[in-house]
């Protein structure tokens, strides 16, 4: 995002001593926010004043890379249908030390259990945080340990304890693991076991203004792979909280909150939990640290995370295999439509509400609708016959028959040659589905 | 894209009439005949039917006399600030203030004032020696009105930069400098400035006016405008308004938007 002439006036020296050929700071300004000036022909200007437009061009909340392949943050709007969000949530299942080492094993083995395979994709848990209740520094490290040999995902290390998270971190150091909590009373020396281990680190204050002046302080020594976090755990602060900090990093270009942000669910009720999880999953949480690691609480978690980061532009597609809708025999009807999730959805439900067990096959069009497809020549008779035989439908039914959309009436003939299949042209809005399926056998 | 009614105006005769025999009939009807046709806010201009130093209280009369019969936002449109500060005083909604230029004088006169009454400004792309010929000298001043929000704290979307369009018969030149200057101001400030223009002198003295005006319009809409000081009763010309915010994207398509806009 380019600055504004103002952003950049307000940086100058308001000399007006012209001594960088140009009359005015206004002026000055101006030309450089049109890019026919540069900002050295200014003798005048501060060091602060550089840094702050250097750092004015540089992305509204910076990309943090941890553990195994997490990356949080690096978003630019408030809004999805404004352009996308691009880094779903990195979701994190909460360990403790204090938990014995039968109940430590029985916790991986259910977090090793969190992978979903649903409508073609691949859900599955980021990491694992592990949190220092124990009070004992030694306990803690030897957590982290067997967590850490226990599973592949990333880490979060969470004790406020600089000496136990040192302990910690170092043999895990190579996992990169996100640290923390830096907070106004530890924090010089937990960034700077960050930085020396270059691991991204969790600055935390309560409240907003205290965040920002524990983050100026924080910069300061040198080191900027931040997660903030808000102090807030109630879910009505947090929600405040998450919006202001997305709102004043891209809105407000506004840099101490330039960076991802951590929550986590404070609900004990797991199902009030995953109501939570899923606000702070909607509202800007780059990373939330969850206590349930149930198969059935993190699903519908995992779907809405899968949602929610789809890019709008895209159409959301089905997948191009052959479906039944109902208890499908050899008799069931077998229709044809594309793979736009709204189009196929909109068949599928008619199809239901006829109550016929029947076969519906989207054909493969990149997620276009029937006319778009048949005028982009991605629906014709030749791509529909092989679809056909690669679905096997032949096998399925002893029936000869295939419904087309009625929109695309004009390929009945040669699809009917190509497939050997008695063409019946259906109607030509999905509606007329419900009345069409009567007229049926 | 707001619509400024720009008929209750001294230059026209039923209005300079009216002003002169305190006869509020034709400014009620001018009020309520632009609200109908889809103005936004009304522009009140007394024009030079107004002897100088009764324009004070002409001000007061004339807002007081057009909130009898509507509720729109108010315009003022005056070089005389002591009258737009009479008519600011009696507003009952936000009104803007029409007109101040890059004139440092005028900044610090005007600047205080709509602060104080919660208005307002329509910031002029010149000063004193006049309307600059290109874009770069129009988009100067520009900046300088938006310090002066900035510095006075007035909120950047209450700022309209009037880059100043002229006759295109006599000053054909002007006309895309005017765009180029609509983009340009968009720049300058995040949130940006407002802009808007008084639309109809784009066609003064020219035939088929109200199809250079629209013509014009559309070309401003594309290019960042958004306000103008126009003929709201000019169907065609609202019309252009509405389908423009359609074909940028700034209001959901609906097959009834003509009427939707001018619902609103």
């Amino acid at each position: 995002m380019a600055l504004t002439g103002l952003e950049i006036y307000k940086q100058l020296p308001k000399k007006n001593c012209g001594e960088c050929g140009v009359p005015t700071c206004l002026a000055f300004a101006m030309a450089l926010a049109s890019g026919k000036a540069s900002l050295d022909t200014c003798p005048y200007v501060t060091a602060a004043a550089r840094e702050a437009l250097d750092s004015a061009s540089a992305p509204p909340i910076k990309a943090i890379k941890f553990g195994n392949e997490s990356v949080i943050g690096d978003e630019n709007v408030l809004f999805r249908h404004d352009k996308t969000f691009y880094h779903p949530t990195t979701l994190l299942i909460r360990v403790s030390d204090s938990l014995s080492d039968d109940e430590l094993s029985l916790k991986l083995q259910e977090i090793k259990g969190l992978e979903f395979d649903r409508v073609g994709l691949h859900y599955s848990i980021d990491g694992v945080a592990v949190v220092h209740e124990s009070g004992d520094a030694a306990r803690f490290e030897k957590v982290a340990g067997i967590v850490a040999a226990g599973t592949e995902k990333s880490l979060l290390l969470l004790s406020s304890d600089p000496v136990a998270l040192k302990a910690a971190l170092v043999p895990l150091a190579s996992r990169k693991p996100l640290i923390g909590e830096a907070t106004e009373a530890n924090y010089e020396a937990i960034v700077n076991l960050a930085k020396e281990n270059s691991v991204p680190v969790i600055i935390k204050a309560e409240g907003l203004d205290a965040l920002n002046d524990l983050v100026v302080k924080a910069q300061a020594l040198d080191y900027k792979e931040f997660v903030l976090d808000p102090g807030s755990r109630t879910p009505v602060e947090t929600l405040a909280n998450l919006t202001h900090l997305r709102r004043l990093a891209i809105k407000k270009k506004f840099r101490p909150f330039g960076y991802p942000v951590i929550a986590y669910t404070s609900q004990t009720e797991p199902l009030d939990e995953i109501m939570e999880g899923s606000v702070y999953v909607s509202k800007y949480a780059s990373a939330v640290v969850l206590n349930t690691s149930t198969k059935a609480h993190l699903l519908p978690l995992m779907t809405l995370r899968q949602n929610l980061y789809t890019d709008p532009q895209k159409p959301i597609q089905v997948e191009p295999i052959l479906h039944s809708v109902g208890d499908v025999n050899e008799n069931s009807p077998f229709y044809i439509t594309t793979n736009f999730s709204l189009t196929y959805y909109s068949v599928e439900g008619e199809v239901e509400t006829s109550k016929i067990p029947s076969y519906i096959l989207p054909i493969d069009t990149d997620g276009t609708s029937v006319l778009t497809a048949y005028a982009a020549g991605k629906f014709e008779p030749e791509k529909i016959a092989e679809a056909m035989v690669a679905c096997g439908i032949a096998d399925k039914v002893k029936h000869r028959n295939v419904i087309i959309p009625g929109y695309v009436a004009v390929i009945s003939g040669k699809l009917a040659e190509l497939s050997g299949f008695k063409v019946i042209v259906g109607p030509r809005e999905s509606s007329g589905i419900l009345s069409f399926s009567k007229t049926l056998s | 894209m707001l619509i400024f009614g720009e008929r209750i105006n001294g230059m026209f005769t039923d209005i300079g009439e009216a002003l002169r025999n305190k006869d509020p009939k034709p400014l009620q009807y001018w009020a309520v005949k632009q609200h109908e046709g889809g103005a936004h806010y009304l522009d009140v201009n007394s024009g030079p039917a107004i002897p100088t130093e009764e324009r004070v209280a002409a001000y007061e009369w004339m807002v007081n006399v057009i909130q009898e019969v509507s509720d729109l936002p108010l315009v003022l449109d005056s070089t005389n600030y002591n009258a737009i500060e009479a008519g600011l005083k009696v507003c009952k909604r936000p009104a803007i203030i029409n007109s101040c230029p890059a004139e440092q004088v005028k900044i610090e006169r005007v600047f205080p004032m709509a602060i104080q009454y919660n208005a307002g400004i329509i910031g002029l792309t010149m000063d004193k020696q006049g309307i600059p010929k290109n874009s770069e000298n129009r988009v100067a001043f520009a900046m300088e009105l938006v310090a002066a929000a900035d510095e006075y704290g007035l909120p950047m979307e209450d700022l309209f930069i009037d880059p100043l369009i002229l006759p295109v018969n006599v000053a054909q030149e002007h006309a895309p400098e005017v765009l180029e200057s609509l983009r340009q101001v968009k720049m300058l400030a995040n949130p940006a400035p407002r802009t808007v223009l008084g639309l109809s002198n784009v066609s003064q003295k020219s035939p088929d006016r109200n199809l250079i005006n629209r013509t014009y319009l559309a070309m401003a809409i594309a290019s960042g405008l958004d306000a103008a000081i126009m003929d709201a009763n000019d169907d065609d010309l609202v019309d252009v308004a509405a389908t423009a915010q359609i074909l940028l994207n700034k209001s959901i398509y609906a097959d009834s938007y003509l009427k939707v806009f001018r619902s609103r």
